[in-house]
């Protein structure tokens, strides 16, 4: 009778810890995942902002050759055409280019740290090096050779 | 079965530029440690010495963690008892990012160079320096290339470029020296190229698979690539590892950067060293450089003299110094070019430096397994009779002799076409070849009738190494 009660009770035990532990996974399997998410956020957002950055450099360029004589321009805001000053619009484009490299390299700068840390719930070896601070140039050009091998 | 086998691997083989021959130390790919550090009987090719591994494993991590630089780890045991492998295993566990430099104590001795400058190039070998390069590319596939000649036929060229990548697409203008280089790498629509940002250089990568079908005739080295994902303008950036002693080289004026490749570096002058070393220590102030303290090892550490130990003694005070793996299998002897005894051959000053790690020698079941090791790595197949004589034969004689007869028993195994190496495949090489006990006995035997055997050997004197 005893030994029935034992093997009862430790069945449920052993249920139990089943669940536990299947809960656990799933607690990791969504931190990994959401961890993997923020970095093809992060990615699609650098292409976004990286679109619209070639898109001011394209128009800074129209600005600069083929709309020399122009004195006033269309520019598109939202879905609305206005007409504005040259000088002023070329203003406001190289500013928003200026914000958004700025942005930019924020971005890749955070994605470095999200992918550390995926890596780090993955169990693999953090990335090493990455947070140095780059040669210049000049320092490249001269040891070249070694770095081409 | 298995010659055949053997044989239509043949043509295979060739194919290959590289071909890895199965070295003594190749089945080793690691410490064998548990995660706790706790050395498994048998793994990663390592057999027992469970001390010694689990020795090695801490300094191992304490190398891994860089908390240690400029120590010196002294391995220790008689010959055939796993002091190279225990060192193979630590360089295997160290991973491709450590340098990792092995020379034996007699690579020093050498015409071209003093003693100490191979010494320090060795060091300098295992001192690795990493650098992280930033390049701004435009990477995509371009799409169309339009350029407008002026009708004068002279004066300044413009253009467009249309890039795309499996995102977006935009438009460059052209200026005429951006023009002159994409004719000069022969870009033409479909090729996927990158440009460098800050120095307009163009490379070209492939063309992209899209245009695969474009023509039916194509140059055999036409690589196909796929069209980039993601934005246009992104940011590369490669982390290097690469070893002081490089960095001297290519610094060395005498001898330019060519003498890296063929291999004779001569020496390097004591203040190209100093201005490498502080270049270095400033880079690592300025965060752009990480130093990775890596690992020497000098095998058979015994045939170095006084002076180089000595030099030892002061290049591990040095802050640039790696962590130094010694093996020996001498016991009490003369330090070489002395007559002063010492333990391991190596003065008494040193050694005080030194963690010992010692090795002992194995038993019958690790030999066993050992051997079994060996055949697997030498891919040949023992009987387990055979198996049972060799481990004998490993006991009695030594490891390494009974390593040696597995390789040739299984080429007369081949060679009568069985596909499992027999006892008798094993008595066969063991009567063809001589170890060294059965060797020095036929040597006394037969004394008399070897050449030159009026000088009668005087065993009560040392041999002086």
């Amino acid at each position: 009778m005893s030994c029935g009660v034992i093997v009862a009770s430790g069945k449920y035990f052993c249920c139990n810890t089943v669940i536990m532990e299947a809960q656990r996974i799933l607690e990791y399997l969504t931190e990994v995942e959401e961890a993997a998410e923020d970095i093809l956020a992060n990615k699609q957002q650098i292409v976004d902002l990286d679109k619209k950055r070639n898109m001011n450099r394209e128009a800074l360029n129209a600005l600069k050759n083929e709309l020399v004589s122009e004195e006033k321009v269309q520019v598109c805001f939202g879905n609305m055409f206005i007409k504005f000053p040259k000088a002023k619009t070329k203003e406001m484009i190289q500013q928003d280019q200026e914000q958004l490299d700025e942005e930019i390299h924020k971005l890749r700068n955070v994605m470095k740290d999200q992918l550390n840390h995926l890596n780090n719930l993955q169990g693999k070896p953090e990335l090493t090096g990455y947070n140095l601070s780059p040669l210049s140039s000049d320092e490249v050009k001269a040891i070249n050779h070694l770095l081409k091998r | 079965m298995a010659a055949q086998m053997a044989t239509t691997k043949v043509p295979e083989v060739r194919d290959i530029t590289r071909i890895e021959r199965i070295g003594a130390h190749s089945h080793i790919r690691g410490l064998g440690l548990d995660d706790a550090l706790e050395p498994r009987q048998v793994s990663q090719g390592m057999v027992g010495q469970l001390a010694s591994r689990r020795a090695a494993g801490l300094i191992l991590e304490m190398i891994k963690d860089g908390h240690i630089a400029g120590r010196a780890v002294l391995i220790a045991g008689q010959p055939g008892t796993g002091k190279t492998a225990i060192a193979m295993g630590i360089a295997q566990s160290l991973g491709p990012d450590t340098p990792f430099t092995a020379m034996a104590g007699s690579e020093i001795f050498s015409l071209e160079m003093s003693k100490t400058e191979a010494l320090s190039q060795a060091f300098r070998k295992a001192i690795g320096v990493r650098i992280k390069e930033e390049t701004e590319i435009i990477e995509g596939e371009v799409v169309e290339i339009q350029i407008d000649r002026p009708a004068t036929g002279t004066g300044a060229k413009v253009g467009k470029l249309t890039l795309k990548t499996t995102e977006m697409e935009t438009i460059y203008d052209l200026g005429s020296k951006m023009i002159e280089s994409l004719s000069k790498e022969r870009v033409q629509a479909g090729d996927v190229i990158t440009i460098d940002k800050a120095t307009g250089k163009i490379s070209k990568l492939g063309r992209s698979f899209t245009r695969a079908r474009d023509y039916d005739a194509m140059g055999a080295q036409t690589q196909f690539v796929q069209c980039p994902e993601g934005e246009l303008q992104k940011r590369k950036e490669v982390v290097h590892t690469v070893s002081l002693h490089e960095i001297d080289v290519i610094n060395s004026r005498t001898q330019g950067f060519l003498a890296l490749f063929s291999g004779d570096t001569g020496e390097i002058k004591a203040e190209v060293r100093e201005q490498i070393n502080a270049k270095v220590s400033e880079w690592r102030e300025e965060g752009k450089a990480e130093i990775i303290p890596g690992v020497l090892f000098i095998d058979e550490v015994h045939m170095l003299d006084m002076e180089c130990f000595s030099f030892l003694n002061r290049a591990l005070e040095s802050d640039l110094s790696p962590v130094l793996i010694m093996a020996t299998n001498r016991g009490i002897t003369n330090i070489r070019g002395t007559n002063y005894q010492s333990p391991h051959g190596i003065p008494i000053d040193l050694l005080d430096r030194l963690l010992i790690i010692a090795t002992s020698p194995y038993t019958e079941k690790e030999t066993r397994q050992i051997l079994k090791i060996r055949c697997e790595e030498e891919d040949v197949e023992l009987s387990e009779e055979a198996h049972t004589v060799l481990t004998r034969i490993g006991q009695e004689t030594s490891l390494r002799y009974a390593i040696q007869l597995i390789s040739t028993a299984g080429l007369v195994c081949r060679k009568r076409r069985g596909t499992e190496v027999q006892v008798e495949d094993i008595k066969r090489v063991y009567s063809l070849f001589l170890d060294e006990a059965r060797s020095s006995q036929y040597m006394k035997e037969y004394q008399d009738s070897f050449l030159f055997n009026e000088t009668t050997l005087d065993t009560s004197k040392p041999m002086t190494v």
